[in-house]
């Protein structure tokens, strides 16, 4: 069988079935990084050594009737800020080309434990972005490329873990959100991506951008396949004491049979390019099919501020040593060599008052959620921007205060393909939950991709 | 949530964060980094001054809670 553009479960169900092995697969796609991933920049380090040992074991324990479950035998990739033995592991960044651990990213060690295999390293933007760049040149490795369009950005900071899905380099892959660094990606590259309630994926070994605002999850070709890695990845760990003790089971059962209570932030998609408000427009029509669409009123509150300054505050003390040092000016992306200068004018009275509001936008986030299943709202107001340009200017709020409320409060949130500009570049859409409906939201992708078809659409590679 | 009034300008608190800031990295910068730099700071002043503008309880904790430390448990 050919493996490419073929689904997580599709791919668990031929490796048990034997109709293809660990190790056939494994090949398959370490050829295809190999020969592809530079195209996108998409690859930091093919981990082909440690694949092959680890493809080899899953032929032999599955062939022995030894089968661990749906990860089983079955290539991912990492984005390159988790630590893994027998490569460097660069956070991006030109000055830590030769950084190496001598221990796995508890997620690197869980998904080995689940049976599947590492089989690249893949890029990102530098310092998963902490620096503040406003261009997609902003990685050692180069811009990400989107397959969909050859002057199209990948989306960042997850950069290669969105591309390498997209152009079936990798049948899913790790990526980390801060503020939109899984969603971003996601939508540029036409994919599925899961921003996990917050603590509910260890960072035990991935770079820490912001403690209070970092998560790792999964990008795939579909919500379901996000669900059957958040089953692997989440849980507690004594290692980082923001992963909650809370369990999680995938509950992959049948979406379609219930009835969703949608939300819309009224005016949500205003401000958004007109393909994405055309595609968010005829999303709702959809949406209509699987339950209701009521608009919803937010609370006053400074989103924007709240998160932005917790951002740039806890960036700033995570990474002194690189700023203070001048060990910035090494990055690629100009504006990275001096713009988290500015971050010593936060003031501590400014910061903690970020942190007490933070408690008002969680609360606001709450009341309005538990009367829903989850918002809705664009992955992102825009299609790919060009490579070549400066597509924010950090200065000016965002247009994302979906990313500002659901990241300041921690709330899960998935990105699916709903649509496509005139020149060819995906539009997306997102579902946002109450904190640890993780479930719900991929129920609701779910049962959006099993009435719609954009996600069975995949970009000319060959 | 009751809200302060609109915040006065902040232009001087800018410039005197401006100058800390120009004083500890200025000697590394070129003139066209630190205008850019400067963009940030008023940025921050922005940020700072829209979260000032909101008025909380004095038991508005922040969410981040202090919780002591004992090896054996």
């Amino acid at each position: 069988m050919n493996p490419v553009f073929r689904s997580v479960r599709e791919l668990s169900v031929a490796v048990r079935e034997r109709r293809v092995s660990p190790v056939e697969l494994t090949d398959a796609f370490l050829d295809r990084l190999e020969r592809l991933g530079p195209r996108y920049n998409a690859v930091v380090t093919v981990t082909r050594e440690r694949a092959l040992d680890q493809a080899r074991r899953a032929e032999g324990e599955i062939a022995a009737g030894r089968w661990r479950g749906p990860l089983h035998g079955i290539p991912y990739g990492a984005k390159d800020l988790l630590a893994a033995t027998g490569a460097p592991t660069t956070w991006g960044a030109a000055p830590l080309r030769g950084q190496t651990f001598e221990h796995d990213a508890t997620v690197i060690r869980r998904l080995e434990a689940a049976g599947a295999v590492l089989v690249a390293k893949l890029a990102m933007v530098e310092l998963a972005g902490g620096m503040g760049y406003r261009q997609p040149n902003a990685s050692f490795t180069g811009p990400g490329i989107s397959p969909w369009g050859d002057d199209a950005w990948s989306g960042g900071s997850s950069s290669g873990s969105g591309s390498a899905v997209a152009a079936g380099l990798v049948p899913f892959a790790i990526g980390s959100e801060t503020w939109g660094s899984i969603l971003s990606p996601a939508a540029y590259c036409g994919v599925s991506g899961l921003r996990p309630t917050y603590g509910r994926v260890s960072r035990h070994g991935a770079m820490a951008l912001c403690w209070t605002l970092d998560k790792l999850g999964p990008l795939a070709l579909t919500a379901d396949d996000c669900g059957l890695v958040l089953d692997a990845i989440a849980g507690p760990d004594p290692h980082d004491p923001s992963a909650a003790a809370r369990p999680f089971t995938y509950d992959d059962g049948d979406p379609t049979r219930r009835r969703f209570r949608f939300g819309m932030v009224r005016g949500i998609a205003d401000g958004a390019e007109p393909a994405v408000r055309e595609a968010f427009a005829a999303s709702l029509e959809t949406l209509a099919k699987l339950g209701t669409v009521e608009e919803v009123t937010l609370a006053d509150l400074p989103y924007d501020a709240v998160t932005r300054t917790i951002l740039s505050a806890e960036a700033a003390s995570a990474f002194e040593d690189l700023i203070e040092s001048g060990a910035i000016a090494g990055l690629t992306a100009p504006e990275d060599h001096y713009t988290p200068y500015a971050r010593d004018a936060i003031l501590a009275k400014d910061y903690i008052k970020a942190l007490r509001l933070r408690a008002h936008v969680m609360r606001e986030a709450d009341r309005v959620l538990s009367r829903l299943d989850a918002l809705v709202a664009p992955g992102r107001p825009a299609t790919a921007p060009p490579l070549g340009r400066e597509f924010r200017d950090l200065h000016r709020p965002s247009r994302d205060p979906m990313g500002a409320i659901g990241n300041a409060a921690g709330l899960p949130a998935i990105a699916v393909p709903n649509g496509f500009s005139e020149s060819g570049l995906p539009t997306s859409l997102q579902f946002m939950g109450r904190a640890w409906e993780d479930n719900t939201v991929l129920a609701a992708a779910r049962a959006w991709q099993a009435i719609t078809d954009f996600h069975l659409r995949h970009p000319t590679i060959d | 949530m009751p809200r302060m009034s609109e915040p006065a300008a902040t232009s001087r608190e800018a410039d005197a964060l401006f100058e800390l800031v120009r004083g500890r990295y200025g000697d590394r910068l070129t003139p066209e980094q630190l205008e850019s730099v400067r963009r940030g700071v008023a940025a921050i002043v922005e940020h700072a001054a829209a979260l000032r503008a909101v008025r909380l309880d004095n038991a508005d904790e922040p969410v981040q809670r202090f919780v002591p430390f004992r090896a054996d448990e």
